[in-house]
């Protein structure tokens, strides 16, 4: 999943980069002992997962802001099926995949038909409704929310008692969901919603059908978005309506906007460390922190447009000369501007 | 049912319909000349209500001029932000920037405009409700039917700015300009409308209504720093019965909310908005473009 790039094939650097990455994310149980650092972790790798969700979106030229209504609905969704009909963790994280995907055909096959700024408040609207939903209904154990979710059945030897082994568990959660989405993004269908985003008439004159795969692309996306819903109501082991109101939908759009929204996979997951950790770690108070958050986003927005990545991969690209590798000569030709920087 | 409720949740749905109907013909204004989803409209809309609390109650300045001063406030505070913020977001696209890149840059450099000015007022203002004296206290009667005459004067006063602003785009040059503008920049500017000016000025008029909709609404209800965002749900879905930058819609659509939550509220408590919303998505499927059908991209 550490490609640095989707279209290009993955270098030997980036490789062991990655590789290196990856081994960290799996040790770094071992060297953490702090719980609370552990937790942040955690935190950390669900915004990189939701953040995902609104990439993939973003990668089929839509954008939502209603991501935090399938979390919801993931999370409500496996609550409910534990707590009332008594299902284990591992059976019910599958339902309420199951069951958010479901919502979200039912919901998107509409919503899905106005594309553009109407599905952009539609999704907002919903995620605000949801919430309101869950509070105002007695079934959704109102605005005080649902208690007492049961940790995971115990996995063979496992024991899901410490944060390490919820660590694990997200850290499958989030390997695997990348690689599906890496799979999708790099098969024909991943190409076909990027014609979506770079031009919907061009790409339906090639006989694309644009509602189709925008529809799955909202489902994928919100499927695992309430994955992810049902992982937090075990995490936590309990659900409140304000968990997933308020910023959140604005913060799982910022995570992908810092990172760079052109790295559908990447771009989530350095802004969610980002912005998981370095307001924990300047200590900032509650108070100032949106404005900062605010101030933030001005910056990148006016200045920094392409997030990290797309930032970095300039300054990249303009340090070293265009070199067109044709493969199966071995042979180097060089561009048009390869004499731009000497 | 008597009809003294009747009557009484009539006008007070009018006057939640009238401060829709302000604050969605400002987001209108600004979607169709500048082509932003402006997310700071409820932060604004709270601004001027702030203006209005300060000018009227702590300096005692007349209502109907602080009114227009908390207007003139915000028209301050929109060309600024237009030009501080939007301005620099927008010069930077070109005939082929995607519209989801263009929509998500100019759509999130509100949010982050929003996320300050809301909690910058929460910091300047505490989280305490303030209340204003009522302006205009006196009770009309007609029979058992009792009515506020500020709630009544608040819907003249709405009706009075819609008609000016109907004058002001359909009639008046500068009007003319920037429909022209909102059709499409590079032909205006063909015509000698200077765009740039063009979309400050259009931007600075939506954040105007705003902030008079909040200074009208501050004497009835009160005035806190989470009002905007509050009334910003509220507004999105009247933006989306009316259909997205339709006038008439947003007019239409801001009475047939506001009368639906009067009475949904009455009657069925704060589920209403729920039904609301349902009851948009039913409208949605069989008329895209909202009740009127005007579909912009």
């Amino acid at each position: 999943m550490e490609k640095s790039s989707i279209n290009r094939k993955m270098s030997k650097s980036g490789l062991i980069f990655g590789s290196m990455v990856l081994a960290a994310m799996v040790l770094l149980p071992l060297a953490v002992k702090n719980a609370y650092v552990m937790h942040l972790f955690i935190m950390a790798y669900i915004g990189i997962l939701l953040g995902m969700t609104f990439s993939m979106l973003f990668s089929a030229g839509l954008i939502t802001l209603g991501a935090g209504a399938f979390y919801a609905i993931g999370a409500y969704g496996s609550t409910l099926l534990s707590t009332r009909l008594g299902l284990s963790f591992w059976a019910a994280l599958p339902m309420s995949t199951l069951i958010t995907g479901i919502v979200a055909l039912a919901i998107g096959s509409i919503i899905v038909r106005h594309p553009g700024m109407a599905f952009t408040i539609i999704t907002l609207l919903f995620a605000h409704v949801v919430i309101q939903a869950t509070g105002q209904m007695e079934f959704f154990g109102g605005w005080g929310g649902i208690i007492g979710v049961e940790t995971p059945d115990p996995l063979g030897p496992i024991q899901f008692a410490t944060k390490t082994s919820f660590y694990y568990l997200i850290l499958f959660l989030l390997l695997l969901t990348a690689l599906v989405f890496h799979a999708l993004y790099t098969s024909r269908i991943g190409r076909v919603w990027r014609s979506i985003k770079l031009s919907p008439p061009l790409a339906e004159s090639l006989g694309i059908n644009l509602y189709r795969y925008r529809l799955m692309a909202f489902v994928v996306a919100s499927s695992a978005a309430g994955m992810v819903g049902s992982f937090y109501a075990h995490y936590f082991q309990m659900v409140t309506p304000e968990a997933f109101g308020g910023w959140l939908s604005i913060y799982i759009q910022l995570y992908a906007v810092l990172g760079g929204l052109e790295f559908y996979i990447l771009g989530p997951a350095i802004g969610a460390v980002i912005m998981t950790f370095v307001p924990e770690y300047l200590r900032i108070a509650k108070e100032v922190e949106p404005i900062i958050t605010g101030v933030f986003l001005l910056l990148i927005i006016l200045f920094f447009s392409g997030g990290i990545l797309g930032t970095l991969r300039r300054f990249w690209r303009a340090k070293r000369p265009v070199v067109f590798r044709v493969k199966s000569r071995h042979k180097l030709i060089a561009g048009p501007n390869v004499l731009r920087d000497e | 049912m008597t009809t003294a409720l009747f009557v009484q949740l009539v006008v007070n749905g009018l006057v939640k319909g009238c401060t829709f109907i302000l604050i969605v013909l400002g987001m209108d204004i600004i979607l169709r000349g500048t082509k932003i989803l402006n997310f700071a409209h409820g932060q604004f809309y709270m601004l001027g209500a702030y203006t209005l609390f300060m000018l009227c109650r702590l300096w005692h300045v007349n209502f109907l001029l602080s009114l227009a001063l908390s207007g003139v406030a915000l028209i301050l505070v929109g060309a600024l932000s237009y030009l501080s913020v939007f301005g620099i977001v927008q010069r930077r696209f070109t005939a082929t920037t995607p519209f989801t890149y263009r929509f998500l840059m100019s759509a999130m450099a509100s949010v982050g405009l929003m996320l300050i000015l809301q909690q910058g007022t929460l910091i300047a203002f505490g989280t305490t409700e303030r209340g204003m004296p009522s302006i205009f206290p006196q009770i009309i009667a007609l029979g058992d039917v009792r009515l506020s005459l500020e709630k009544l004067l608040i819907i003249l006063l709405s009706m009075f700015i819609c008609f000016g602003l109907y004058l002001l785009m359909y009639k008046t040059k500068l009007g003319l300009a920037m429909r022209t503008v909102s059709f499409d920049p590079e032909i205006a500017s063909l015509q000698g409308v200077n765009s740039f000016g063009m979309f400050i000025i259009c931007f600075a008029l939506g954040s105007a209504l705003a902030g008079v909709a909040g200074g009208i609404i501050a004497p009835v209800f009160a005035v806190t720093p989470t009002m905007g965002t509050h009334i910003i749900f509220t507004a999105f879905l009247v933006l989306l019965v009316g259909g997205i930058g339709s006038y008439k819609g947003a007019v239409l659509g801001g009475v047939l909310v506001g009368l639906a939550l009067s009475f949904g509220f009455q009657f069925l408590g704060g589920i209403a908005e729920l039904f609301v919303f349902v009851f948009v998505i039913i409208i949605l499927i069989f008329k895209p473009g909202g009740i009127l059908g005007e579909v912009l991209d």
